[in-house]
């Protein structure tokens, strides 16, 4: 490489220095008469900079060329890519990952180069115009200067704890040291990512200019610090102000905001290894020397890397990544997918209301219709109400309210229906409402009107039969409420066409929600898999099982709520309705718990909207266990004459969590879903399906398939047919094979 | 006028007492449904209207030309010009006008004219004194100039104006209009019976009308911010019950001591808006579109400050030498009630010989006006007067009701504050 170098003394090339190299390189570097130094970041081939290992290698390459080039005055490093910096290091490569030398070794490297490249003979100034995220906002901060922009993609962040591993090329040794440990623990341990002006405000960032005027703010900065024109107001952002000083400078001030983080952590991040670790590194490192820092880092990095948890939130990105390019592949015909402009959704309850939230708030114009105008107010006030939630955490100014309720429009009648691009059916889960709904909706629409269905389980394949063109139907299965969940099931019936399908996911993309395509069953992927775990429980509480036990058990798998709590949260009377059409659907396999209908019909209760379920919610919002299922499940067991005994966790663990497993290697072999990763994603999105755990399929296979088998035949016999082993499970137990075959990454 | 305006269709907001369920809604959030609403229901493309205009008399100050602001939240084309206009409490019909003399102009051909008014967010501001020290207070550098400063306050800056007080008094005559309606009480000796009566009719009428479902048509239900629990689909105003005996317990509100004019037989400040799709007819008829009607021709007149209540009586006068229409050509007619002494003045004075003669020089008097034909639905007593809003609310009543009755002609009119009046003669064919 260095002798390639054209040097500044051939007065030909002045001006012009350009270093080559015979392949393509990532980093190009050229000086210039001024003795300026640029760097360019542009990863061949791809449309972002990530630092995979070749471009560590390649740039302790380039410091070996610059630590000897006394003549730099200064060093400008910046990316070709539009809106990106460095998005981060590859994390592909730490999938490969199994052992912690591994690990340490991964660590080790980089954080030897940026040591090198911190400490080369001349400032250095990374201009960061677009993401810098990860291994990028590393580097970024071994640079001596940090100049961001005020573009909209410029963000600054360590990610790293949502794949399940740690910053470990010096970041949780630079980011406190620049910003203070509280800003630092926020970045850090929950992915919280800055914009421009922040990072200068809180000291990341030593200027901030709009990337309008770049050409001109850029040679002005380098002019200054290569003058060392007032350099120390340059800097001055980088101590912390105010209230975090006093936090941060004494040792008391210190230990709370370690305690306060770490009761965070217990709330936002339980059954996650990686947060804990990065707080336990940031912890016993702050204030020391950066060379042992880095090799704390290090080794916290080695601990977490090849955890089984780290794998399966790498797999989850990587599933939510093919997904997003499933529906991105062009259509058969080359059709653009239709753009959706204008949009009417029928029923304005709870699920209507919350789709009308959705559209108005991703600037869409919904007109919502139902019976009469007492029932049309009920979709304005589920509006209003996720807005408000948005004010509170100031995600949402409150003069933005009154525009986004202005999208929203009430009927009482189809007017204005004609010029819709999709029509959303929310109306209540009755088999003939709807289809009648439907029937006379489709008179309403135009011809390349979509029309969708939100129903959480009733079929698809049923309800296309009331329109004239079914092939422009398809489910798309909101999730309650929708303005937390991220999954939207788009349900294919067996007439609907690709192009619609493929609109719809589209349209979900666009409202920031994963899309899972799905083909027709009852209670579609999500709800087939996640309604025989909830009955599990029912039937475990009348043969003796606790709820608090049962619930306890479950949270302790790392589920955000226990099973009787998500009854009463989606509602008993809901649950037990859609447990039945199950029942229907299915046969034997998904028979209720009678407790179930008991604790619906006999006693009606009705879950956390009448705030009396399998618990009670008092005035302040206090939960206690409901004495009337006491009541209720003895009256079963009366009937029954069950006698009650006591149910382990470890049994509870398994009964919950082998249903859920085989019931979606069931659909894996029914072809359901395409793929085990966007069933596994669709779980974890959709029903809270612990990350780090991977999703049932990931869950199998980390016991083992054989494991699997072994304690479904036992439970078979015990429980009978609803656990009898999937085909898929023994076909693939018995070929030794995973659902997620290692080093082979999900695309 | 050259050519008819035609009026495709029109719609308002349900009219809300000040203060009371409409004042979550702002002036622009009102006329924003409306706007959406009457594009629905026409079924006109956004694309091809060529400006929004906006009758407004109290402006947001948080929306300035609070036209472009309604165009915006209303979904219309980014590209859609708007522009807020203004003639007091003409101004809903000022942007009907403002249409025609546009598209007469050749400007454009299709135009949605607008009225809108949110009295219950004008706001109270500070009186110049505190003005002038907050002027002072940006002036001072140092903390010594500061204090200096600060020296100068008194507890009374405090004092607020009541903006909706102050823009309902005549700044050069000193009258509120309150006021203005007791000098025409006694220049045509309409007593406190007699203005009670008349507001006891309008209840009446109005609750009438409302329990026949014949403003349905004409009203966009609204969502009630900032709770939006409730939809908002009739008028708050109008009192089925309302009694005499009830209005006579009331005291005069503008003149305590002698006065007529109580809260019960004067308008009572309101919110709502109302606004339709205009063009020109053979604009129209080259769409195939039916109209609700047409605006044939239009008059505004001006008249002393303090006798603004006699404001349609000098439009309609203009109204008849420019259209050669005779009073008795209108099958119905709507006089705005800002007050029921106001109205019936404006009646004596139309059949006055002596009022013809003294201000128009005609020898005869205007004409008289059959009570059976004037505001037949009520009027702005029972259900309110939404400033900005009600010129259009009157337009779109009127053409409505002529259908339903089969009415050919029809006279729209209102006083203005400030001295001035409106006379709109509609038709249905």
């Amino acid at each position: 490489m260095a002798d390639t170098i054209i040097t500044p003394q051939d007065p030909a090339d002045i001006g012009s220095g350009v270093i080559r190299r015979n392949h393509k390189p990532a980093l190009s570097l050229s000086i210039d008469e001024e003795h300026v130094a640029r760097v360019v970041f542009d990863l061949p081939d791809e449309k972002v900079n990530k630092f995979a290992a070749a471009v560590v290698g390649e740039l302790n390459e380039l410091i070996d060329l610059l630590i000897k080039r006394t003549d730099v005055r200064i060093l400008v490093f910046s990316s070709a890519k539009k809106d990106v910096f460095i998005a981060g290091a590859d994390i592909k490569e730490i999938t490969n990952i199994t052992i912690a030398a591994d690990a340490l070794a991964k660590a080790r490297a980089g954080q030897q180069a940026f040591q090198r490249w911190s400490e080369l003979p001349f400032p250095t100034l990374a201009v960061i115009d677009g993401a810098c995220l990860g291994g990028g906002l590393e580097f970024a901060m071994a640079c001596t200067y940090r100049l961001v922009t005020d573009a909209e993609k410029t963000s600054l962040g360590l990610p790293e704890v949502s794949l399940g591993i740690i910053p470990g090329w010096g970041g949780t040794q630079r980011l406190p040291r620049l910003v203070g440990p509280i800003q630092a623990l926020e970045m850090i341990l929950l992915s919280k990512q800055v914009n421009g002006p922040k990072a200068l405000k809180i000291g990341l960032a030593d200027a901030c200019v709009a990337r309008a005027f770049l050409d001109v703010e850029l040679p002005a900065l380098t002019t200054r610090i290569v003058t060392r024109d007032h350099l120390e107001t340059l800097t001055a952002g980088r101590k912390p102000e105010g209230t975090s000083r006093i936090f941060e400078k004494n040792p008391f001030g210190r230990m709370f905001t370690w305690k306060k983080a770490r009761s965070n952590l217990w709330k936002k991040a339980r059954g996650m290894p990686a947060p804990f670790k990065a707080l336990e590194v940031v912890r016993q490192t702050y204030g020391g020397a950066l060379e042992a820092g880095l090799t704390r880092e290090a080794e916290g990095f080695a601990e977490v890397a090849p955890t089984p948890e780290c794998k399966c939130l790498i797999d989850c990105f990587f599933a939510s990544e093919a997904l997003r390019k499933a529906d991105r592949a062009p259509a058969a015909d080359g059709a653009k997918p239709m753009d959706v402009t204008q949009v009417a959704v029928l029923g304005a309850g709870v699920m209507g209301g919350g789709i009308a939230w959705l559209f108005a708030d991703k600037g869409i114009p919904v007109r919502v219709k139902d019976i009469g105008w007492d029932a049309v107010a009920k979709a304005f006030h589920t509006a209003a109400d996720y807005n408000n939630q948005l004010v509170k955490i100031r995600k949402l100014k409150p003069q933005e309210v009154g525009l986004r309720m202005a999208r929203i429009t009430g009927a009482i009648d189809y007017k204005g229906f004609q010029h819709s691009d999709l029509v959303v059916e929310a109306v209540v889960e009755n088999l003939e409402i709807k289809k009648k709904v439907l029937a006379e909706v489709e008179a309403q629409v135009s011809e390349t009107c979509l029309i969708v269905s939100n129903t959480s389980s009733l079929s698809i394949t049923e309800m296309a039969t009331a329109l004239k063109h079914p092939e422009r139907f398809v489910g798309m299965h909101f999730f309650n409420p929708v303005n937390r969940m991220p999954l939207i099931e788009v349900i294919s019936g067996p007439q609907t066409s690709p192009q619609a399908v493929q609109a719809v996911a589209a349209l979900a993309r666009r409202l920031g929600k994963t899309a899972v395509v799905v083909k027709d069953c009852p209670g579609f992927l999500v709800n087939r898999i996640l309604l025989p775990y909830m009955v599990e429980a029912a039937w475990m509480l009348q043969e003796g099982g606790d709820v608090l036990a049962i619930d306890a058990a479950i949270r302790s798998f790392g589920m955000p709520m226990g099973p009787f709590t998500l009854t009463d949260a989606v509602g008993i009377d809901v649950g037990t309705k859609v447990a039945n059409v199950l029942a229907q659907g299915y046969g034997e396999r998904m028979q209720v718990a009678p407790v179930l209908d008991v604790i619906a019909h006999d006693f009606k209760l009705l879950g956390a909207k009448a705030k009396k379920g399998f618990y009670i919610e008092d005035a302040k919002g206090r939960k206690s266990l409901n004495g009337d299922i006491t009541l209720a499940v003895k009256k079963v067991r009366d009937q029954r004459r069950i006698a009650p005994r006591d149910i382990q966790a470890d049994e509870i663990l398994d009964r919950c969590l082998l249903i859920m497993v085989n019931e979606a290697a069931r659909c894996l072999e029914e072809g359901i879903v395409a793929k085990a990763a966007f069933l596994d994603l669709a779980m974890v999105m959709g029903t809270g399906f612990p990350p780090q755990k991977g999703g049932p399929l990931h869950y199998a296979d980390q016991l083992g398939l054989k494991t699997v088998i072994e304690r479904l035949t036992r439970l078979h016999l015990r429980f009978g047919a609803r656990f009898k082993p999937a085909a898929l499970l023994v076909a693939k137990s018995q070929r030794g094979e995973r659902f997620f075959p290692p080093n082979q990454p999900i695309t | 006028m050259k050519e008819r305006l035609a009026i495709i269709d029109g719609l308002r907001t349900p009219f809300g007492k000040i203060g009371g369920a409409l004042s979550g809604l702002t002036a622009d959030d009102l006329a924003a449904r409306v706007v959406r609403e009457v594009l629905v229901r026409t079924d006109f493309p956004a694309e091809r209207i060529d400006e929004l205009i906006v009758g407004n008399v109290a402006q947001p100050i948080e929306a300035a030309n609070v036209s472009r602001v309604i165009a915006l939240k209303a979904g219309l084309p980014v590209t859609m010009i708007a522009s807020t206009v203004h003639r007091n409490c003409a101004s809903g019909m000022e942007a009907i006008t403002t249409a025609a003399n546009r598209i007469a102009a050749g400007e454009g051909e299709v135009y949605l004219a607008v009225g809108t008014e949110s009295m219950s967010n004008i706001p109270l501001i500070y009186g110049p004194k505190m003005t002038r020290l907050f002027g002072a207070l940006l002036k001072a550098k140092t903390f010594g100039q500061k204090l200096g400063t600060w020296m100068a306050f008194r507890p009374d800056y405090l004092t607020p104006i009541i903006g909706v007080q102050v823009g309902l008094t005549d700044p050069i005559c000193g009258l509120n209009m309150g006021q203005t309606a007791e000098i025409l009480a006694r220049d045509f000796h309409v007593t406190r019976s007699e203005q009670d009566a008349f507001a006891l009719a309008s209840h009446l009428k109005a609750a009438q009308a409302q329990a026949a479902g014949r403003f349905t048509d004409e009203i966009v239900p609204l969502p009630l911010a900032p709770r939006y629990e409730l939809m908002a689909t009739s008028d708050e105003g109008p009192r089925p019950n309302q009694d005499m005996a009830a209005l006579a317990k009331l005291k005069p509100y503008f003149d305590k001591v002698t006065g007529t004019v109580t809260v019960g037989n004067a308008c009572p400040l309101t919110d709502g808006a109302a606004g339709m799709l205009v063009m020109s007819e053979s604009k129209a008829k080259a769409l195939g579109l039916t109209p609700l009607g047409y605006l044939r021709d239009y008059a505004y007149a001006a008249l002393e400050g303090k006798r603004m209540g006699l404001g349609p009586v000098h439009a309609t006068e203009k109204l008849m030498r420019k259209s050669g229409l005779t009073l008795a050509d209108f099958q119905l007619i709507e006089i705005n009630e800002a007050f029921a002494a106001q109205v019936l003045a404006c009646e004596r004075a139309f059949a006055s010989a002596d009022y013809a003669k003294t201000h128009f020089g005609r020898d005869q008097a205007l004409g008289t006006i059959d009570p059976a034909i004037l505001n037949v639905n009520g009027g702005a007593i029972a259900i309110g007067h939404p400033v900005g809003a009600t010129g259009a609310r009157l337009v779109i009543t009127l053409l409505k009701e002529m259908r339903r009755r089969g009415l050919k002609l029809g006279l729209a009119s209102l006083c203005v504050g400030g001295g001035q009046g409106a006379a709109l003669a509609l038709e249905t064919a």
